[in-house]
């Protein structure tokens, strides 16, 4: 009888094996006819050409730049670039370097020269050409992240590696205690407010997993001119910049140029053959200047410091304290998750009450942020600003230098918003650092979403 | 019966959840900096117990200081005594927990202390960790209510605070392992008001807080790789004479059963029995005599599978032994501050747990300890056996005299492969089964009559 059993067993394995290796087979032809398929689309796809115009201007240049560009791409790398616009992609952006996992788009490590020349051809023609703004503001960003990938690959000695940063020796580089924090919870998940805004974030398993630990220590795979970081990972370096065209790139309808990385995200949405807000426009930087090989020093927000400096240094002793802000700040207030939420009532003092020279020094420091988008879209913007220059407030916390841990200014008009703010660094732990956000009031991207 | 298939149900799960959890887990680390803010915040632990809320504040130093006005740079011990009281009365001013009706939660800052730490890229930095008691009015739901908190919020208006739950027994949470988000406390940039945060734990039951310590009572003796080894090393050589003063020839199967049978329902006897009497009692004792005793009692058991000690009183000194590592078990309970009604739920699924992975293990470990006696290579098995077993013992008790080191490291470490222990223990006891099967069939087919195994069994396993 135990006989019996054993063989009937012994064929039911056998068959559940046939069953098995069957499955097998289908499953892996199933995969075949799949992988053949899609190869048949792309060659189709990647026979769509789409029109470029060398003589085109204003948004029309953009467009056939964005062409350009897009006809270099695989129809793969098209379908990560090209993507809807959608208030989750739109407000996909961070000041962090989470590579993919916190912004859509193709990443630049993964382009070749070709494709990455036509990629900055894109960001040329669509921002500003003003020195140290625009598109020279942006590839300054970029290579400050450069900066600080080799020094994170070098370890706790910056020395030696291709560029150093021009204040205070760095030491302290990136300090590696490993030290983690105490209990897994503290570092579970980066807090993900309200999700609605945050929406791609949060919803992201990746990056609320990530969080897990090591901010230094482990040497991030972008190096110069960066591998770009894996899928989810997290890395400083040029390569973790991401490009994504909201909406097709077109002359009339409404599109969204989605370009940032680490301490970088651009904003500039097109509509009606115009742009429609060239915000949110997030800025930062570490370090905040460094010399490179060649012995050229970039310090991509001086100009953007400088001209707060200038307006703080004017106040006077009244109106400095009219401006004195009671609350402290660690980081801009409006971040990437923060869409819509401006304050209901503006603190500080108000630009109307300032002398016309006062005035011209709040409007000159707006500029610097404004002018990161074509020249003129800028003048435009830069019109509605001064027209609103009266209701405008500037305000201040912490010290007035802008060079210690907590210092921060805003200015707040009925349109425009900026924040600039010190915070220790993360690399180079000795200095400081710079974060800031240019939004506007009714004009971040475009008008297209309204946020409750 | 519903318990062994939800344990084995909630272990399998776990696994899987685990190697899910450690693969992305392992390539992140592996990847570099991570998402976070590059400012710490804040973040508060809450253990949920029946009538309170004990809350866990890690505070980076940093922060506080600019909120509160408190320096807290001098680490020392002196230095946070004497800013004890205003940093109390700063954080009681910050903490408002009340009712989903409105009336205030009663609060008590307790401990306070400095340490290092370091979240995703931010660096390390210095926190406070200060604990607190809130409790609600008489007879209030503990578990939905009203968590007004702003500390360093208030002032540091780009702060944030993460809201965890690290034990929550009626919901089931007790393992300490994980934490669940309750939500974040953040600035509303709109009105420069910090909002209370809801706090819904759901409706929590006793029935969940009994299956979570049905599963911890399983999953502790599972990793707690000292009460099976002390198990374990006593049933080796259950299955053997004594002649002399030396383990020599069978006993007979049903003979070794018998003892098997004694010596693990004596060890669950001891380990019940002071398991109930010290979670119960709640007397305060020290955990490392405790622990060395049972470092003590694993090493006798090695002693004894090498040369008989207590021939015939195996099932006396697992008893005994057993009380020690009761105690050691009823630690895990006192932990948890539960109140004595969950107490008296968690300490029978708690037991219930550990009986029947007990019983699973030594089921499982059965064939192999009947069979391997008959073996010829049974005395350097068992000699072997033994003496890796006394080695581990030796390590952990001069580690729990406070000595630490590497032997009780490795021997700590080995109750974390679960998966390989049980696959380990399922293969041998069906390759032993299989052996008697055949060897029965042998036997049986050379002399039908004979009902017992045959005599040369018994003659070829002596040494």
């Amino acid at each position: 009888m135990s006989k019996e059993r054993t063989s009937r067993m012994r064929s039911r394995r056998a068959w559940r094996g046939i069953a098995g290796v069957a499955a097998g087979v289908l499953l892996a032809g199933g995969g075949l006819a799949v992988a053949n398929a899609s190869t048949v689309g792309e060659t189709k796809a990647a026979a769509v050409k789409r029109p470029v115009d060398k003589n085109a201007k204003g948004v029309a240049a953009v467009v056939s730049a964005a062409n350009a560009f897009l006809n270099t791409l695989d129809s793969d790398q098209q379908t990560s670039t090209v993507l809807d616009f959608s208030q989750a992609n739109a407000t996909a952006w961070s000041n962090l370097p989470c590579g993919s996992s916190c912004r859509p788009g193709i990443g630049f490590g993964t382009l070749t020269d070709d494709q990455l020349a036509a990629a900055e051809h894109v960001l040329k023609v669509a921002l500003g050409s003003g020195k140290d703004t625009g598109y020279e503001h942006v590839l300054q960003t970029l290579k400050a992240d450069d900066v600080l990938a080799a020094a994170e690959a070098s370890g706790s000695d910056s020395t030696g590696t291709s560029a150093e940063p021009t204040d205070s020796a760095s030491t302290s580089a990136s300090e590696s205690a490993s030290d983690s924090a105490s209990d897994s919870a503290s570092d579970s998940a980066e807090p993900a407010d309200s999700a609605s805004d945050t929406a791609s974030d949060s919803a992201d398993p990746s990056a609320s997993a990530s969080a897990t630990d090591l901010p230094t220590g482990t040497p991030p795979s972008g190096g110069a001119g960066g591998s770009g970081g894996g899928p989810g990972g997290f890395s400083y370096g040029s390569g973790s910049y991401y490009l994504a065209f909201l909406g097709t790139p077109s002359a009339d309808g409404t599109w969204q140029l989605h370009f940032g990385g680490h301490h970088l995200a651009v904003n500039i949405t097109y509509k009606d053959g115009k742009v429609a807000g060239a915000s949110p426009f997030f800025t930062g930087v570490e370090p905040t200047s460094w010399t490179a090989d060649d012995g050229t020093t970039y310090a991509p927000l001086a100009k953007f410091r400088d001209g707060l400096l200038k307006v703080t240094g004017s106040l006077s002793t009244g109106q400095l304290a009219e401006a004195k802000l009671s609350e402290s700040f660690g980081d801009v207030l409006l971040g990437p998750g923060q869409d819509g939420k401006f304050p209901e009532t503006k603190e500080g003092v108000k630009v109307g009450e300032l002398s016309p020279k006062q005035q011209k020094l709040v409007l000159a420091a707006i500029h610097p942020w404004v002018a990161d988008v074509d020249d003129a879209t800028a003048d435009r913007l830069m019109k509605t600003y001064a027209k609103e220059l009266s209701q405008t407030y500037v305000a201040y916390s912490g010290g007035t230098g802008l060079d210690t841990q907590g210092d921060y200014v805003r200015i707040d008009g009925p349109g425009v918003w900026i924040e600039f703010v010190c915070q220790n660094g993360v690399v180079y732990r000795d200095q400081i650092h710079y974060h800031t956000v240019y939004r506007d009031h009714t004009r971040d991207y475009g008008s297209e979403f309204s946020f409750s | 019966m519903t318990g062994p298939r939800n344990w084995l149900t909630a272990a399998l799960t776990r696994l899987v959840a685990g190697i899910a959890i450690a693969v992305p887990a392992a390539l992140l680390l592996g990847a570099s900096p991570a998402a976070a803010h590059p400012m710490p915040h804040s973040v508060v632990q809450l253990d949920v117990h029946q009538t309170s809320v004990n809350a866990t504040l890690e505070l980076p130093t940093g922060e506080f200081a600019v909120a509160s006005g408190i320096d807290l740079s001098d680490s020392t011990k002196a230095g946070l005594a004497g800013k004890a009281p205003s940093v109390r009365a700063y954080l009681a001013r910050h903490i408002r927990p009340a009712t989903t009706s409105g009336t205030a939660w009663r609060v008590t800052i307790g401990a306070l202390s400095l340490g290092r730490t370091e979240q995703t890229s931010t660096g390390p930095y210095r926190e406070l960790v200060a604990e607190a008691v809130l409790t609600p009015p008489a007879d209030a739901d503990v578990r939905h209510f009203s968590f007004g908190y702003d500390v360093i919020v208030h002032q540091v208006v780009t702060h944030v605070v993460l809201v965890t739950v690290r034990q929550d027994w009626a919901a089931g949470q007790v393992d300490g392992r994980g934490t669940t988000q309750v939500g974040t406390i953040r600035i509303d940039t709109r009105t420069m008001k910090v909002p209370a945060l809801k706090v819904d734990l759901g409706a929590g039951s006793a029935w969940r807080g009994f299956l979570a310590m049905l599963d911890l009572g399983g999953d502790h003796i599972l990793t707690g790789t000292d009460h099976l080894l002390f198990l374990l090393i006593l049933l080796l050589p259950a299955p053997l004479a004594v002649r002399g003063r030396r383990w020599e020839g069978l006993v007979g199967p049903r003979a070794a059963l018998g003892r098997i049978g004694r010596i693990t329902l004596a060890f669950t006897a001891g380990h019940s029995v002071a398991l109930a009497a010290t979670a119960l009692g709640r007397p305060a004792i020290p955990a490392w005599p405790v622990e060395a005793f049972i470092a003590a009692s694993i090493l006798v058991g090695a002693v004894h599978a090498i040369r008989p000690l207590f021939p015939g009183r195996e099932a006396v000194v697992a008893g005994v032994f057993g009380l020690g590592h009761g105690m050691a078990f009823s630690f895990v309970l006192v932990e948890m501050h539960l109140s004595t009604g969950q107490l008296v739920t968690s300490l029978l699924g708690f037991n219930l747990g550990i009986e029947l992975v007990q019983l699973l293990l030594v089921g499982l470990a059965l064939p192999s300890l009947l069979v391997l006696a008959r073996l010829r290579v049974q005395p350097t098995l068992r000699l072997t056996a033994a003496a890796l077993t006394g080695t581990a013992a030796l390590g952990w008790l001069v580690d729990r005299l406070g000595r630490p080191n590497p032997v009780a490291r490795a021997a700590d470490g080995a109750g974390s492969h679960t998966t390989a222990l049980l696959t380990g223990l399922a293969v041998t006891a069906l390759a032993s089964a299989a052996w008697t099967l055949t060897t029965r069939r042998r036997t049986s087919a050379a002399d039908p009559a004979e009902p017992q195994l045959g005599q040369e069994d018994r003659m070829a396993s002596v040494p």
